[in-house]
This record gives structure tokens, sequence and C-alpha cells, in this order.
């Protein structure tokens, strides 16, 4: 069927990409009033078949077994590999999950991302499936990047941003510093 | 809702990409600041959107945006070919895809046969087309809501409209009932026929009264007999000289319409956006006179297809069947099959956004008459307030009464069940104070009556529920069952309990469940579920075999090789023979508990200890029936108070075919004094039967068995290419493949049925040797668990069975394929 499109929008599809700078968006205004069909899928896409996820927000504290509870709910899980922290090879927060069919995959985005576990929204994507290395954190610390510049304290994810927390520290020390020596120059005054 | 409304508010972009910066539905809050506003929105795409958000607001007159959206139509048909394409792609996909609002597209379709009456000859040519591809295909809910729509502009057809096709499709259901009583398709085919002339009565008021007779005096013969497989599926099964008090949809539907056609068709739930009000003099002369269309030929071939999913006779199901007030539709009213019928379609078509099913969920109230429900969120007290005469229906009740209906379906719902849990979390979440009552009464509703229910259906019960539980901070009024906290174990209050508190802590862990608990309940979760991982038995000198133990840990530990373990199994052998026990029995135990304490970090953990020693666990797993099963009670042992890992363990050891399915089987059902359960479920004999894990652990073992006799029967070749080749290395022969999957499976089910029935009848040597009132209690108990345990094992065999009937109909036809 030509053109099918759903008249509501599904769950089981992958993220869109990170949106193209601004000027190509600009040079696509004038296709806006066309219909905006579903985008052909590109002849190899890595997705039409995955069987993996990413799943994303984890506490720190969840374990594979409650990941294993939870996600099970959708099919039997092949694999599961906790993502960790590069340099404490301790929980960062993220997994892949990898089922034994693409069905399984998609049902679990669409009934499972973005419902609770361990009583945080968790999230899902649709991965091309996991390869050795990808199971630890980018970020510079270690972590994934999302908590390095992290603002909101959050409890399951190691507290503020780590790089924040980083730069707090700093600021307190500078700031430790300036007293120090302005007590000094006042004792020196006087 | 469709994914035009959320990008009009945003700059007025189409563009796809720009979704990602859209969370809610009011997201017009444009993060790259603001831009300039396009309030032209081209015809095609604004008629779109009316279509689809139809009757979504409670503020609009059903009958003014009905009559709105077909001027905007009619007026530019003719000019805007993007329109025409738009409209006429749109009406049956709505129709299929959102069957709630089908009553109001139909309001569309009739206005505009008094402005363009040849938009609608293009419509029913679509709709016609529509409906034959999906006769041929056996979609047959699509059938269903294709007819639906053309019932409800039965007013725009001429002569007899609708009715023929209902005729010819009875003559199909009629040859099919008579020619096997186990016939499902003709049953299915009844149903589609009973439950499109009440649309027909609808808008037609006053007419085709006789033809709806003459169907409906056809379909009572097949629709009141009970089907043959509907005791199979009986949610609350007889028990001893109780009769079955469940109803089957189908005869119930027969009922309704003859009460409502004696009453002369009321129909006074469904919505009738066609009818104007009185004032309106005109437009509803001009409805009476409007030009009338032949429908296209929808032909039916001679043998009607099986579709694509099994069909079962359904149950008449309901949580609120028993309150003091009616809180929802009684069975004796029309209004409970009709509102049911399309709410349901509406949840297993949706099943791709559980946001948008929760949202019909919550609006149910806005897709049928005025005046069906009372106000939302009215709470259940206030019921008996309501004036006499007046609706007493919770929109709230009607809905969660809807999905329960799909969670409690046997033999299985159309989706997975999570996802009718997910469905059930956003609509809590979209609307807490409205829903969470009305799931509360459920809740109680359903654990009153846990003791009398299929057990496949107490374990998705206790499923659901601590889910559930687990995305509302676990919260519940356990001080309503306080009392229950003593009863014994066997007691299937006390079972739905401990089980579902399992389930809480395998979701999240011991100490947050023990939190949410009342004092009294404190007991049921002892300290050992709280430590990190299990204590390791041979740290006590006393344990047997203590030093080998720690020296067996201690060479896993380091990754030593086989021949470095071999001599301390060497002398627990030895060691065994001087005490009198089986040599294999002690130093299996010996060996997977060190596996499991050297796995105890994570499942990751053990299945890499596994993956390490699995030769010597093949090997072991070879022996004999007994090494099987002290396999089992070795993992069981160690992990008895979390038995949800220990139960991932044995899952994992059946795939490296270390376990056989019949040895889980065996071990979970047959408590022998040398197989023991180790505290995994309970201490006594017969206490295993009561256990949810232990029912998950040989449910998860037959669908891992019945899973792979449907994949090598329909693909026989890539299911023997991927076996094992035979000792002598030749490749496996598919069809002896075949043969022998289907003759394990039937050895399993038989040995299933051997071990129940014998706990069943009260014939186990446990149970004679006692003679005293507790144990007689006691006894009774375990013979109705185990008449329970029998009847989801016997429905699985039928079930399968009758697959391998249909496949092999299929082979011999040529029809199958992947």
């Amino acid at each position: 069927m030509a053109g099918f499109r759903n008249t509501v929008e599904r769950l089981d599809k992958p993220t869109d990409p990170i949106p193209p700078p601004q000027q190509n968006r600009r040079r696509n205004r004038r296709d806006q009033d066309e219909e905006p069909e579903e985008k052909p899928q590109p002849e190899n896409d890595p997705l039409a078949n995955a069987t993996t996820l990413y799943v994303g927000n984890l506490s720190f504290y969840t374990t594979e077994e409650q990941v294993y509870e939870l996600f099970s709910k959708c099919g039997e899980i092949k694999r599961l590999v906790m993502g960790l922290d590069r340099f404490h090879k301790t929980p960062c927060g993220f997994c892949f999950v990898e089922y034994y069919t693409h069905q399984d995959a998609l049902d679990c985005m669409k009934y499972i991302g973005g419902t609770k576990l361990d009583e945080r929204v968790i999230r899902t994507d649709l991965d091309p499936g996991f390869e050795e290395g990808r199971q630890y954190g980018r970020g510079k610390s270690g972590g994934q990047v999302r908590d390095e510049y992290r603002e909101d304290y959050d409890e399951g994810r190691g507290g503020l941003g780590r790089a924040y927390q980083e730069r707090e520290r700093e600021r307190e020390r500078e700031r430790r510093e300036r007293e120090r020596d302005e007590e000094e120059g006042y004792r020196r005054e006087r | 809702m469709a994914d035009y409304d959320r990008r009009r508010g945003g700059g007025g972009g189409y563009n796809r990409n720009k979704r990602r910066f859209r969370d809610d539905d009011e997201g017009d809050s444009d993060r790259r600041g603001p831009r300039r506003r396009y309030d032209y929105q081209p015809l095609h795409l604004k008629a779109r959107k009316q279509l689809l958000s139809l009757a979504e607001s409670p503020l609009q007159r059903g009958h003014e945006e009905v009559q709105a959206l077909a001027q905007l139509v009619a007026d530019n048909y003719a000019d805007s070919e993007d329109l025409k394409i738009t409209f006429l792609d749109l009406v049956p996909r709505l129709a299929i895809e959102q069957p709630l609002k089908t009553p109001f597209v139909a309001g569309v379709l009739h206005i505009l046969n008094t402005i363009e009456p040849d938009i609608v000859g293009d419509v029913l040519t679509r709709i016609a087309t529509r409906t034959e591809e999906k006769i041929d295909a056996g979609e047959w809910r699509d059938v269903k809501c294709c007819l639906k729509l053309l019932a409800s502009i039965q007013p725009c057809l001429k002569d007899d409209g609708v009715f023929p096709i209902l005729e010819e499709l009875f003559n199909r259901a009629g040859e099919l009932q008579a020619t096997s009583s186990d016939d499902t398709i003709g049953t299915e085919l009844v149903k589609i026929i009973l439950l499109t002339i009440p649309y027909i009565m609808a808008s037609s008021p006053g007419q085709f009264h006789q033809q709806a007779s003459d169907l409906m005096e056809k379909t009572d013969i097949i629709a009141s007999e009970p089907h043959n497989l509907l005791a199979l599926i009986d949610p609350y099964p007889p028990a001893g000289s109780e009769g079955s008090l469940s109803v089957s949809a189908l005869g119930l539907i027969q009922k309704q319409l003859q009460a409502e056609a004696s009453n002369g068709w009321p129909l006074a739930c469904l919505p009738k956006p066609w009818v104007m009000p009185q004032e309106e003099t005109e437009q509803r002369e001009k409805l009476e006179n409007a030009p009338k269309h032949d429908l296209p030929s929808i032909s039916i071939p001679e043998t009607v297809p099986n579709g694509p999913r099994p069909l079962f006779p359904e149950v008449y199901f309901s949580v609120y069947a028993d309150e003091d007030v009616e809180s929802v539709p009684p069975m004796s009213d029309i209004a409970s099959s009709l509102i049911r019928d399309s709410l349901l379609d509406t949840i297993n078509i949706l099943d791709f956004n559980r946001n948008v099913t929760a949202r019909y969920l919550i609006d149910i109230d806005c897709y049928f008459a005025d005046g069906t429900f009372v106000k939302r969120a009215t709470p259940f007290d206030r019921l008996r307030d309501v004036e006499p005469g007046r609706s007493t229906w919770k929109p709230e009740d009607v809905a969660v009464d809807t999905v329960f209906c799909q969670l409690f379906q046997l033999p299985a719902p159309e989706h997975k069940l999570v996802y009718y849990h997910s469905a059930l979390t956003e609509a809590c979440k979209i609307a807490p104070a409205a829903i969470a009552p009305s799931l509360g009464r459920a809740i109680r509703y359903l654990y009153r009556n846990t003791y009398r229910m299929d057990l496949e259906l107490s374990y998705r019960f206790i499923d659901w529920f601590s889910h559930h539980l687990s995305n509302f901070g676990f919260t519940w009024k356990w001080t309503e069952w306080v009392d229950d906290v003593q009863l014994p174990e066997l007691h299937p209050c006390k079972a739905f309990i401990l089980g579902a508190l399992d389930k809480e802590i395998r979701l999240s862990f011991a100490q947050r469940i023990k939190g949410t608990l009342p004092p009294q309940y404190q007991s049921l979760i002892g300290p050992e579920k709280e430590k990190e991982s299990p204590d390791f038995k041979f740290r006590d000198d006393k344990t047997p075999f203590a030093v080998e133990g720690r020296e067996i840990a201690t060479l896993l530990k380091k990754k030593a090789p086989d021949e470095e373990i071999e001599p301390v199994i060497e002398r627990i052998h030895t060691q065994a023979l001087e005490h009198n026990l089986n040599p294999l029995v002690a130093s299996t135990d010996v060996f997977v508990t060190c596996v499991c304490f050297i796995g105890s970090k994570s499942l990751s953990h053990v299945l890499a200890c596994i993956e390490r020693t699995k030769d010597r666990l093949l090997n072991i797993g070879a022996a004999s029936e007994l090494a099987r099963a002290q396999i089992i009670s070795a993992v069981a042992a160690f992990w008895r108070h979390h038995p949800g890992i220990g139960v991932s363990i044995v899952e994992k050891l059946l795939n490296y075919s270390i376990l056989t399915p019949q040895s889980v089987v065996h071990w979970a059902l047959t408590a022998t004094s040398t197989v023991s359960q180790s505290g995994f479920a309970g201490s006594l004999p017969g206490d295993a039967l009561a256990a949810p894990h232990i029912f998950e652990i040989v449910f998860a073992t037959v669908l891992k068995v019945t899973g792979r006799v449907r994949q090598v029967v329909i693909n026989p070749s890539s299911a023997a290419d991927a076996a094992p080749p035979s000792a002598d290395g030749a490749p496996m022969d598919p069809e002896q493949l075949r043969t022998s999957e289907i003759a394990a499976m039937r050895d399993l089910f038989r040995v299933m049925n051997d071990a129940l029935v014998s706990w069943a009848s009260a014939t186990k040597d446990e149970m004679m040797e006692t003679g005293d009132s507790v144990s007689e209690d006691r006894d009774g108990l375990v013979q109705k668990w185990a008449a329970r345990w029998l009847r989801v094992f016997q429905r699985r065999s039928a079930i399968e069975e009758s697959w391998l009937l249909e496949a092999d109909k299929h082979e011999n036809l040529g029809e199958m394929t992947t």
C-alpha cells in the first residue's frame, strides 16, 4: 500500500535523528505545504530488523535482574549489556537489551518505553546492535555525556552532573582562597 | 492526536525533524525562539485535521461539527485534488483505525449526500473495495469496522442496503458450522452480523424491522448454542456442583438484540450526529429527500479465509458485575456489548500508541450519545444519588472493564499482556482521580474471586498488579487485607499476596517494598531477602563437603581449567559413597551451588560462569534424571529467597540444553524425598502448587516447548539446519525433527497430566499418610490447586493440538507460508 500512514502516530519508530542545521531547514521551507509523507526508509536501513534496544535514564542502582524482570514482559531476552562507567566499571544509567525477534523489540518500544522501572521513566530506542566498547559511557569523566553538565540533582544518577560538580568545587575553592586572601589582607592592613 | 495538530502550533513548519522538540500536544513554545505564525493551512490538511479530530472535543455539538466538515469537503472536492485524495483515503482508514468515530464520519457522509451526492458515491466505492480486500485477507475485525460504517449510512443506500451482504455472510457461516462444530470463523461471522445490525437500525429509525428480525431468527441457532470450545476458555471454570456462571459473549448479543427489537430499536447509547435539531427543518428535509446509491458489489469468496489470528469464542467478562449500583451497563442491555465492542476494537487496533488508547479510554463518553454515562469522575458512592431514570454508568468503569476483559481473555488477547498493562498505566496517568478508584474496585473484585479463577488468570492478575504498582510508587491499601496475612500459604488469597510481593521486589528491592507495607506484613519479607547476595552454605564447616565446596568456589573464581576441578569432584564422590549417598547427586549439589555463588553478583556473572563450565554441566545433565533434578534443586536452594533469579537461571539452563523441559516439570510437580524443592516453594508436599513462581517456571518451560514445535512445523528446513547434527554428523532430517519435536511436546503434556492428576485425585503417597483434620483441609486445598493447574495445561495441550491440525490442513492445501 503506497504511502500508507496511520491516523495516529506510532510509538515503535526510531527517534528522529538530530535535526539538520538551521540553513537546511530554511531551504526546506517551500516544501512545508506539501503533505509530509512518511520518509521512505533507506534501502538498507540498519534498524529494519533491529532486535536490540538502547535503554536510557536508568538509575545507577538498577540491577540487571530488574531490567530482566520488566523487559521479559515483551519476550525472552537474548542478551543484556549494562552500560558501565569507563573508569570505575560501575553501572552508569543505560543498557542494551537484545531480544530474539524484531517484533519483540518493536513491542518493547510501544509498551515499555516511557514507563517506569525502579520508579524512573525510562527511554527506549531501536538500536542497530551492540558492539564491544559501546557498553562504556562516553562522557569525559567516564559516565554518560548527559551526566556531565546536568544542573538538576538526580539522586539515582549520582546527584549533580560530574563536570558541573567539578566546576562547583572549583568555584568553592576559588571562593575560599579569595576569602583567605581578603582575610590575610585585612590582617595585614590591621 | 494526528501528527499535524502538534506541528501546527510551532512556527507553522511541517518538518518531521522538529517533532523531537515537542513532547506535549500543546507544544507551541518553540525553543528556537518565536517565528512568524502561519494561519494559512492547505485545505486538504484542514479537512484531514477536522476529520481526524471528529467528536474529540466534548464542547463541540456533534451535528454542527459534522455539518461544517461536510460543507468544507463539498465546497472544495471538485477543485482540490489533494483534498479529494485525502478525504477518500482517510474515510475508510479512519473507520478501520478509530471505529469509535464511525458514527460521526457517517454523519459527515449523510450531510454530504444532501450537498454533493457524487462524493458519497466515490466514498462508497472506496469502502466497498476496502471491505472486499479485508474479507479476502480474513481480517475480520476490519471487515466489521467497514460494515459498521456502511450500516451507519444505510439511509444513503438503495433498497435493503447492507442486509444482502449480511445475508451472504450468514450463508457462509451456516455452511461452516454445518461442516464442523469446532468451527470458529462461522461464529465470528455471526458476531459481525449481529454487531452490524444495530448500526443499520440506528441510522434508519423505524425501517427494516422485518429484515432484521428475519436475519436474527437465522443467527439464533448459531449464536445461542454454546460453542464447543467455550468450556476451555471459561475464566471461572465450574468447580464441583457449581455450574459455570460465565456467559458466551455471542449468545449475549443475540439476546440483547432481541430485547432491543421488542422495544422498537431505541439503541439509546449510539450517537446519531446526522439527526438535526427540530429547528433545522430545511436540513432535516434535505436529509430525508437525499438521493440513494447502489451499494457497489462486495464479493465474498466461497471458502472464507481463516485470517492471521486464530479465533476463539468469547466469554463476557466484567469486574463490576456484582456491584449494588450499576456502574457499567448490565448484561441485559445491548449497550454493554456495543460500547465494549467499539472500545475493544479501539484498544486492540491502537496498540502502536498506548497514549492515544488511554486518551480514548478517558474520553469514551464523547463517542456515545449524551446521557449514556454519568459525569466523568463521579465517585462510586455518589451513584446512589443519581436521579431515578438517569444513567449510573461510570465511564471510567466501562473503560477499565474493557481493558480487564482483554487482560483476562483466554487463551490470550490479541497483543502481549504488557500492552494492556501500559494502557491502564497511561489512563491512570492522564486522569488519576477518575481511574484509580475504579482500578481499586476492580482489584478488590479480582482478589475476592481469585480462588475460583482460572489459574493462568490468577497469575496474570499478580503480574499486572505488581507491574501497575511499580509505576505508581508501590502504593496500595494493604491494610484492607491484613487479616489474610495469617492464612495458610495454600490459601489462594495468601498465595496472591506472597506472589505480588515477590514480583514487586523483583521490580524494585526488598527494603523499598517493605517500606510500603503495614507492620502486619513485615514478617512476609524476611531479612534474607534484603541481603545483597545469598549465603554460601559451604562457608559453614558443618555443611557436608564444606571444604570441597570452598575449594571449587576458589577454583571457579580463578577460572581454573576443569582438570583442576575434577580431583575435588572425585573426592566428593568417594566421601559420598562412604556415607551411602548418591555420588553424582552430592557432587552436582556442590558444583552447581558454587556456580550460583560465583555468579551471584548478577545474571551476567552467572551466565558467564555457566558458559565457562558448560561442558561439565552438560555432562551432568546428560547423566541421569536425578542429576538434572539436583541441578535445579541446587539453583532453587541457593536462590530460595529470590525465586525470580532462580527462575531466570533455570530458563537459561534450558536454553543451553543442560536441563530438559521434562526435568523442570518433573522437579516442580513431583516433590519426593530425594528431589526436594529446598525451601524454594514452601516446605510441605503440595506447597509448590500454590507458589506463583513454580507456575511461572513450568509455564515458561511449556511455552518454550510449544513455541519450538510451532517454529519447526512452520519452517522445518531452517529449524533442521539450526539443529545440532546427529551423532554420525549427518544433518538433521526436517521430517524427523518435526516428528520428534511433536512427540516430545506430547510427552511433556502427558507427564504433567499424570503428575497433576495424581495430586488432584489425592492419590499422592504423601497425602495418604496423614489423617488428622488439619491436613485434611490441607489436602483439600492441594487438590483444588492441582485441579486448577490441570485445567491450564490441558487447555495449552488442546490449543497446540488444534493448531497442529490446522497447520496440517494448510499444508495439504499447499497454503503454508512462513
